[in-house]
């Protein structure tokens, strides 16, 4: 089976799953891939803010499943990729507006106009998830190398497997090499010791992120900043390309002298 | 081996000559090393606690038969290859008459919930 529906999810909250959805899906997009990033934390919507669409919304995914508004007039429409979409949530609504029957339903209609729908999973194990995951061909699960996202991400890694939605692929996100290095942060094979699931992408600290959700623009818009990179690299990844996995490096001396090849 | 014991030892390896010269580790050693710790009893979805509660048990019902060395008993879980293990080490006391003390040895398995299909 083709693998459309890629679910974005973490167990911890904060460690950037919607950061992470706005740029796979917007990358994919670049790609020339028809994409729709769908998010799916009902009642505290972020995807449409962080691709700086939200003065866009219209219907929401609620409006859609309860019968207010097609599925067309619900979709937005990013113009800074030939095929890139956004189907928004309901910020009024808790998570038992939508149950993971309907969440399938919806992605079935998807998947019929569209290469990949990249779901944003709310934080928690709980129906958002559920509701997240029972769509999914591939997950992705974030996680920052620190112990408690770490642990959370064992723990959601344990619940996909026992529901078959398989494959399941590690991002390790906002890895600082230069603590690393001291030994002051885990690193990727420490992470993949513990884990022992196949890591995806290594996207770095970085510090165009907040400057991108500041302005509503995903980094792999502009720019040449490392997790732009990471996210590029993780889109080709997706569609099949063979691209290795380069461990981050500190910066030297010398780069922060004379400003990284930005 | 129990899963501190070969933890403790990756971590020895793992520990830079000036860590080593210093006797200390670095935050990163120490947070794997609590990752792993912590794993073990999640996949095997038995609490540290528990683990505690179920010696006690042991404890009681084995001595009920034999002389048993209650303050050297080890309840261990252990993850290895996607299994959960809990490991018993019990030592036997020498009986008063002069019997040779040995030790009771006890091996529970079960796949670890990763492996299962949804019973979790
Ligand atoms: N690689 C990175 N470098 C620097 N900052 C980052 C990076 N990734 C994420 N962040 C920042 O971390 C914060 C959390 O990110 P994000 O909202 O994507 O997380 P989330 O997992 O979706 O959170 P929630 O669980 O609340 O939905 C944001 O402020 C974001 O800008
Ligand atoms: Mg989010």
């Amino acid at each position: 089976m083709e693998e459309k529906v890629i679910t974005v999810t973490s167990g911890k909250g904060g460690v950037g799953k919607t950061t992470t959805t706005a740029n796979i899906g917007s990358a994919l997009a670049l790609l020339g891939k028809k994409v729709v990033v769908l998010d799916g934390d009902i009642g505290l919507r972020n995807l449409d803010i962080v691709m700086g669409l939200e003065n866009r919304i219209v219907y929401d995914i609620v409006d859609y499943v309860e019968g207010r508004c097609r599925l067309r007039q619900a979709l937005i429409r990013d113009k800074r990729a030939p095929e890139l979409y956004l189907l928004p949530t309901a910020q009024t609504r808790d998570k038992s507006a939508i149950n993971p029957g309907q969440m399938v339903q919806v992605c079935d209609e998807l998947r019929k106009e569209f290469d990949y729908i990249i779901i944003d999973s709310p934080a928690g194990i709980e129906q958002g998830f559920q509701n997240a995951l029972a769509p999914a061909d591939r997950v992705l699960v974030v996680t920052n190398p620190e112990v408690s996202s770490v642990r959370d991400a064992d723990r959601v890694i344990g619940l996909v497997e026992a529901q078959q939605k398989g494959p399941v692929q590690l991002i390790i996100n906002r890895l600082i090499a230069a603590r690393v290095k001291k030994q002051e942060m885990l690193s990727t094979q420490d992470i993949m010791d513990v884990l022992s699931t196949e890591i995806i992408g290594i996207v770095p600290e970085d510090e165009a992120i907040l400057s991108s959700s500041n302005r509503g623009t995903p980094v792999v818009f502009n720019g040449k900043s490392p997790a732009a990179i990471a996210y590029r690299d993780i889109a080709r990844r997706l569609i099949g390309e063979d691209v290795p996995l380069v461990q981050p490096q500190p910066t030297s001396w010398w780069q922060k002298l004379f400003g990284r090849t930005e | 081996m129990s899963a501190s014991a070969s933890s403790e030892l990756q971590h020895l390896k793992a520990m830079n000559f000036f860590e080593r010269l210093f006797g200390r580790r670095s935050s990163a050693q120490t947070a794997k090393q609590r990752l792993q710790l912590v794993l073990v009893h999640d996949r095997a979805e038995i609490p540290p606690g528990v683990l505690a509660l179920i010696k006690d048990d042991i404890i009681a019902v084995i001595s009920r038969r034999v002389n048993i060395d209650r303050e050297h008993v080890v309840v261990n879980v252990t993850h290895e290859d996607k299994m959960s293990k809990l490991l018993v080490d019990i030592p036997l006391l020498r009986n008063a008459d002069g019997q040779a003390a040995g030790r009771a040895r006890g091996e529970a398995q079960r796949p670890n919930r990763r492996t299962t299909s949804p019973s979790s």
